[in-house]
């Protein structure tokens, strides 16, 4: 682990008292700063909760919050809701997989892309939606799609959220 | 000096020690009632809940946990019990992607006794949605094989790992229908005493021949 986000890590862990119940504030708040749960993270925070490792292990992997894997520079989040399903998400994801190269769940090699599907982003009227880091795209279709994710062909589409 | 404790099962007046449980009064009696998660060795945790017991008007209670009271009326067989485990022993099956022909726990196998005990028909079985990927064999750990399609998720190596060994090693990992058992980056904290696969019920914790 490098040395700042080591510095970073005991700043965040000073915080707490290092009881057993703080692990999934611990969690939440690295996740929050590094994007995901890192190993050596994991090690610090279990020689400070006095717990194994395999609990906080089992812990990330319990909650579908928690990644244990880095998050690409734009990640791509499909809603996956009742309405966007209606309106077609799905054909909507299969486009940004070819687009992308990657399959849901996966990052690209060069770490620019990771793309997720959510049950529901919670903007139905939009649908069908998808969000790129925190700008939720509405009413896409496959030439908006295109647009995102073909920077070339891009048809004057702002990423500023309305899409 | 132990106070002994009169009770009736399935019409059976026995006499046991105070404190002990019901499913293991009825075990040393030779009354099989099912279970998956309970181990003599282990304290009881009432997760599988297939050890589940009619008393006295008819409430249902692990007996895995339930200690005996004096005069308590238990019934292991009725059809109320039976629409509770059947479909949950069902489910396990069914989610069990292993055939007992080549399982090296074929004949000690906790399931299979169940099976037997209920009549469960694999007919019946294969009606439910099997899975439909074979999980790979987990072999991180140097003296044993941990097989997932065989897992029944009781808890009993976990529990094992933790109070009888004194070094948590396996943990559950993931949830749901992808919920398996497993190690994490630290494999040096298992000492490999072997003592979870001895108690594993099914064949999901193997011994590797060395």
């Amino acid at each position: 682990m490098e040395e700042l986000e080591e510095q970073l890590l005991r700043e965040v862990l000073s915080f707490y008292r290092g009881k057993k119940n703080e692990l999934i504030p611990i969690l939440l708040e690295v996740q929050g700063n590094f994007s995901y749960l890192p190993e050596d993270a994991i090690q610090l925070i279990a020689s400070f909760l006095n717990i194994a490792e395999g609990e906080i292990y089992s812990v990330a992997s319990f909650y579908a919050q928690f990644r244990l894997l880095p998050l690409g520079r734009q990640c791509v989040t499909v809603c996956r809701g009742t309405a966007c399903h209606i309106r077609g998400s799905h054909q909507i994801l299969q486009e940004i997989e070819k687009a992308v190269g990657v399959k849901e769940g996966e990052t690209s090699s060069d770490m620019e892309y990771t793309l997720e599907t959510v049950a529901c982003i919670g903007c139905c009227a939009l649908a069908p939606c998808l969000r790129i880091n925190n700008n939720v795209h509405g009413e896409m279709t496959l030439e908006k799609v295109r647009g995102l994710f073909n920077p070339e062909s891009s048809s004057g589409l702002s990423l500023d959220g309305r899409g | 000096m132990m106070d002994k404790v009169s009770f009736t099962i399935d019409g059976l007046e026995v006499v046991v020690d105070n404190g002990t449980s019901v499913l293991e009064a009825a075990l040393r009696n030779n009354i099989y009632i099912p279970h998956l998660c309970y181990h003599p060795d282990l304290e009881a945790r009432g997760a599988c809940r297939l050890c589940i017991v009619e008393i006295g008007g008819g409430e249902l209670v692990t007996s895995c946990r339930m200690p005996v009271e004096s005069g308590m009326v238990v019934k292991t067989k009725s059809p109320k019990i039976e629409k509770i485990i059947r479909p949950v022993v069902e489910l396990l099956i069914a989610d069990h992607h292993a055939s007992c022909a080549s399982c090296p726990s074929s004949s000690h196998c906790e399931l299979q006794k169940l099976m037997a005990h209920l009549r469960i028909d694999r007919r019946r079985v294969r009606r439910l949605r099997l899975p439909k990927v074979k999980a790979p064999l987990d072999t991180t750990n140097p003296c044993f094989d941990y097989d997932p399609n065989k897992c029944v998720l009781c808890g009993i190596c976990l529990q094992t790992c933790e109070s009888i060994h004194r070094v948590s090693a396996l943990y559950y990992v993931g949830r749901g229908y992808t919920t398996r058992i497993a190690f994490y980056g630290d494999k040096s904290r298992c000492e490999s005493c072997r003592e979870c696969v001895t108690r594993c019920p099914v064949g999901a914790l193997i011994s590797r021949k060395t």
